[in-house]
């Protein structure tokens, strides 16, 4: 009765959606406050329906239910009690339900804070909410019923895909979807900006903290995703340009741009209508990857074509919302006010010349993913658009973009000082030089292309540190006053240096790691050694042992240094007896930033076994530059105060051109 | 009906949250554009504290003051130049009978269409605390208690009928093969280990299955199934002759109205007539009409003959138990076959007559009630 309750839930919310998702507009059409308000509770009460639903599923799965289909699918009586739980969302059914979940949490989230929005902004924001609730608990109810029952309820479940029984999976996805569905929020406020016709001076101030929440979620999400599949999948890569890595880096590519350019509308007034379209276009790309990793279409187009019911379904949502609302931008852009004004040469501009890259690196990442799904379904030809694509292209336009991070925040507002910039980054550059080539010589005979990249990194890290140095005047007045002054600098100045220093680590770490890395593929015998990384690995022998629903063999190896033991590490393989499904378990050590990576492959017919090892240099610094840009994206969301920036004066009689802010 | 209940009460616990503002909906005046000027003074105390604290020289904090005082002006001659809008308390019957009429209509037509009111919840553990005759569980209970004792040879002797009645014949062979190699050799287990070979190579008599009747046969000659499955197979070879020959042997040693005598019959006639070679050109030729080598496709056959050939084995022993109580394995067995068939009256009564022959204080007896927990029957005659 539980479930089905939970089903009925899901059932009564998608009407409460369709009331939210007509009344509310209605009441800001009639300046009917009633019918307005309806919005806010509406909200409140789809959240708690779906909630319901969603604790519902979460107790069939953890009671092993095996009269609701998607347990019987997708659980099994003897995994541990967490992927019971995670596996919830390990499916495609209770992962649309988790989107459903976070969606309406937003929509409350809207309803609870937005005492201080317009009360017609905030009623056709929710309902402009409801539209997306309303158009995913169809698609839910009618292709993708996690609550669809078995009569005669089987005796044991076919287990949780065994890739997917694993700590990472419990948080990706759910850090996926908040980054994803964050993006819902900001759209919502953007398709009701242009039906109002008007951007009120509170959107902006709305709109950035939920770019920041969704932004910093989703940069987690990637991160986790990409480094569980580094130790999960067993053949060591990080990042493979997969089209479903892809789907995700798309709309954080966009969402990057759209925190900046909100960053300029909340502090200058400017940029206004395209940040209306960013965030459309932010929206659009995260339903896109949703449709793209959902529909099948990914595996073939002919498995979309086969069984095109959910794919349909999805398109048609896709169609709907990103066409709607790009009409509608077009008929209604020419309503909205145009911002500021600003020079060229500013911190405006700055972020502009930002955008226009990361927005150009998403059409191209998006082509690259899109392109052969388009060939396919036209010609039938087959063909894959690998990593060199990426690096080529994607590698080429972030150069310049790279290049010019730590001079943005060191450009005055309106009307900046390129070549002062340039000068106080001096020490900046050096450092960086200085670095990269300590680096280079320290991991001695790389490509020259290594250095450079190295160099860049470092660069980006000194440059962002620049602006808090010379923001705190260190080294014209005293250390006590210099530490007052930085402390009481606005959070959210600390919040760009941890991003961009982030970044800067983030690069490192990949050129690194592509430069330096080194692979040994060998056949070990028991007591037979091998060296990786300066490093000597010994290999100790195999052992069989069984886990709670899966047998493990282990390889067990000793790891020394100039001849003395320093550790030890044990590689394995599963067999996942309810899928008979192989799963590698690789042993990973940790030196520093670096990482030893041991991987085992085919046992041989004379008792030896195939090893893989990896020298994984700096490897760490890739995600923990992530863990920066997170901490960037949390100081800067913690940063309540209103923010102006306070505009350059003009220098000379002669003013400056300005340029419009579109 | 406590379902019903609760769905009308959700439902209505919704709508009533939704009317409420519709009901006490409160008249009042707003001005299209007073937040923006709000927000425009917070920005100037904004930038007073900044200068305070020393975080922009005066000069900037000035510059930038001149900049947000023009945007405050633009606000409040924008909130002067339109009327205030007065918010009015209108009737919004309209709105109220959407919300009463909507959510119980969508709901109910769409649950109705995709929800199963009456398929109760099944967690695990309440299934497995309580099976009574969900096949289902005890093939999984089994299955666990297997995984964590793999040499429990019993075990392995339930589950592998079950598996056979279930379709799963690979399994069935499996845990026919472990339990001959566990417990030792029976004509029950034999047959059964033939008979899921059988099925597995889809209706024909493999040397294998051959090898594991003969053995079977040895122990228990007058074994009709292995019998019948032997002569089959000597059809399958074109053997007419001995097959025929062996076919005929069934009918002796059978009693007479054996259930199985029609089948056998069949075989013969069509052996006598047809002779051997048009039979086996045909398998699995005609469904339903057991004259052809399709018979021995256990697959094939038609539920109601392999029941019926099933029961008239239960019934032989039942016979057997009736002329010698004193045999154990012979009670086990048959308490077992009857849950299997799913005729748990029988079941029960067969427990009951057991017991009588092994009280239930005793070692056999108290299998016997193990037997009969596990199967989910009562001692007392009835099913739980």
């Amino acid at each position: 009765m539980i479930i089905e309750l939970g089903h009925y839930a899901l059932v009564l919310a998608l009407a409460v959606s369709l009331l939210q998702a007509v009344l509310p507009i209605v009441g800001a059409v009639r300046n009917d406050r009633a019918l307005m308000e309806i919005g806010t509770v509406a909200a409140k009460a789809s959240f708690l329906l779906v909630a319901m639903s969603f604790a519902a599923l979460t107790y069939a799965h953890v009671t092993s239910d095996f009269s609701v289909r998607n347990v019987w699918e997708n659980s099994h009586s003897q995994i541990p009690l967490i992927y019971k739980f995670s596996g919830v969302w390990g499916n495609h059914e209770g992962s649309m339900l988790l989107w459903m979940l976070i969606l309406t949490f937003f929509s409350a989230l809207v309803a609870v804070f937005g005492d201080n929005l317009p009360e017609s902004l905030k009623a056709n924001v929710l309902a402009v909410q409801a539209w997306i609730a309303a158009a995913f608990s169809l698609f839910i109810l009618l292709t993708s019923n996690p609550f669809n029952r078995l009569l005669d309820a089987p005796g044991e479940g076919q287990d949780l895909n065994p890739v997917l029984q694993d700590v990472g999976l419990a948080i990706h996805p759910p850090l996926l979807y908040l980054g994803y569905v964050g993006f819902s929020v900001c759209f919502s406020f953007a398709v009701a900006a242009l039906i109002e016709g008007r951007i009120d001076a509170a959107w902006a101030r709305w709109v950035r903290p939920w770019t920041l929440a969704a932004w910093t979620c989703l940069t987690a999400g990637i991160a986790m995703g990409s480094y569980w599949a580094y130790y999960e999948l067993g053949w060591g890569g990080w990042w493979f340009w997969d089209p479903v890595e892809n789907a995700s880096f798309i709309p954080w590519l966009a969402g990057t741009a759209l925190l900046h350019s909100a960053l300029v509308m909340e502090k200058r007034e400017a940029l206004k209508i395209w940040t209306v379209l960013l965030a459309i276009m932010t929206f659009s790309m995260s339903l896109l990857g949703t449709f793209l990793v959902r529909s099948g279409v990914l595996t073939s187009v002919h498995a979309f074509a086969t069984d095109p019911t959910r794919g349909v379904f999805i398109l048609m949502i896709l169609i709907l919302f990103i066409g709607g609302a790009l009409s509608l931008f077009a008929f209604r852009a020419a309503h909205l006010k145009a911002g500021g004004l600003f020079a060229p040469i500013s911190r405006e501009g700055a972020l502009v010349f930002n955008n226009l890259i990361l927005t150009t690196a998403a059409a191209t990442v998006l082509t690259g993913t899109l392109y052969p799904l388009a060939l396919e379904a036209v010609t039938g030809a087959k063909i894959s658009v690998g990593p060199p694509f990426f690096n080529m292209t994607f590698g080429l336009l972030m150069l310049p973009l790279l290049l010019a991070v730590p001079f943005g925040p060191l450009l005055a507002w309106k009307r900046g000082d390129l070549l002062g910039a340039g000068q106080r980054l001096f020490a900046a550059v050096a450092i960086g030089l200085v670095a990269g080539s300590a680096i280079y010589y320290a991991q001695n005979g790389g490509p020259i292309m290594a250095l450079f990249g190295i160099a860049l990194g470092a660069y980006m890290i000194a440059g962002s540190l620049t602006e808090l140095f010379l923001r705190s005047g260190l080294g014209k007045v005293t250390g006590a006053v210099a530490l007052r002054r930085l402390s009481g600098l606005p959070r959210s100045v600390f919040g760009t240096a941890l991003a961009h220093i982030g970044l800067g680590v983030t690069l490192i770490g990949i050129v690194a790691v592509t430069a330096f890395e080194t692979e040994h593929i060998v056949e070990m015998k028991p007591g037979m050694t091998t060296d990786a990384g300066g490093y000597t690995l010994r290999f100790d022998g195999l052992r069989n042992s069984n886990g709670p629903n899966y047998s493990e063999q282990s390889g067990h190896f000793v790891i020394s240094r100039a001849g003395v033991n320093i550790d030890e590490v044990w590689s394995s393989k599963r067999l996942y007896t309810a899928r008979q499904m192989p799963t590698t378990e690789a042993g990973i050590r940790t030196f520093g930033v670096s990482q030893l990576y041991v991987s085992l492959g085919d046992g041989m017919a004379d008792g030896g076994v195939v090893v893989r090892i990896w020298w994984k240099p700096m490897i760490l610094c890739i995600w923990g530059g992530v863990l920066f840009m997170m901490a960037g994206g949390a100081v800067s969301l913690s940063d309540r105060r209103l923010r102006i920036g306070a505009p350059a004066r003009a220098k000379k009689q002669t003013k400056p051109v300005l340029e419009p802010a579109q | 009906m406590l379902f019903w209940i609760l769905v009308a009460t959700l439902t209505a616990a919704v709508a009533a949250v939704l009317l409420l503002p519709l009901l006490r909906a409160a008249a009042g005046t707003e001005a299209p554009q007073s937040h923006d000027v709000e927000v425009y003074r917070d920005q100037l105390e904004e930038l007073k504290r900044d200068e305070k604290g020393g975080l922009i020289s005066g000069e900037d904090a000035d510059f930038a003051r001149a900049e947000v005082a023009r945007r405050l002006l633009a606000a409040t001659d924008a909130v002067k130049a339109t009327a205030p809008v007065q918010l009015q308390r209108r009737s919004n019957r309209l709105a109220q009978l959407a919300v009463i009429l909507i959510l119980p209509a969508v709901g109910l037509c769409l649950y109705l269409r995709t929800g199963n009111p009456d398929v109760p919840d099944a967690p695990l553990a309440a299934r497995l605390a309580n099976p009574g005759n969900d096949m289902n569980i005890l093939i999984a209970r089994a299955e666990q208690q297997l995984v964590a004792n793999p040499n429990d040879g019993a075990g392995w002797d339930v589950l592998a009928p079950i598996y056979y009645r279930a379709g799963r014949v690979e399994d069935a062979a499996a845990a026919f093969r472990n339990a001959l190699r566990i417990l030792g050799a029976t004509p029950a287990r034999l047959g059964g280990y033939a008979e899921s070979l059988i099925a597995l190579s889809g209706g024909l008599v493999t040397t294998e299955a051959q090898e594991a009747l003969q053995k079977s046969l040895a122990i228990e000659p007058n074994d009709p199934r292995a019998q019948f499955y032997l002569a089959l197979g000597l059809k399958q070879e074109g053997k007419a002759t001995e097959a025929l020959a062996a076919f005929e042997q069934i009918v002796k040693t059978s009693p007479a109205g054996a259930p199985w005598l029609p089948l056998v019959n069949e075989h013969i006639a069509g052996l006598k007539g047809n002779g051997a070679t048009a039979a086996v050109d045909q398998p699995g030729a005609k469904l339903g009409n057991p004259t052809g080598a399709d018979i021995a496709a256990a697959e094939d056959m038609s539920a109601g003959d392999r029941a019926a050939m099933i029961e008239g084995m239960v019934g032989s022993l039942a016979e057997k138990l009736k002329a010698d109580p004193k045999n154990f394995e012979g009670w086990m067995r048959i308490i077992r076959s009857y849950s299997v068939l799913g005729q748990k009256d029988k079941a029960a009564d067969a427990l009951k007559q057991g017991l009588a022959a092994f009280p239930a204080d005793g070692d056999e007896g108290k299998q016997l009630l193990a037997l009969a927990s596990e199967l989910g029957l009562k001692t007392d005659g009835g099913v739980k």
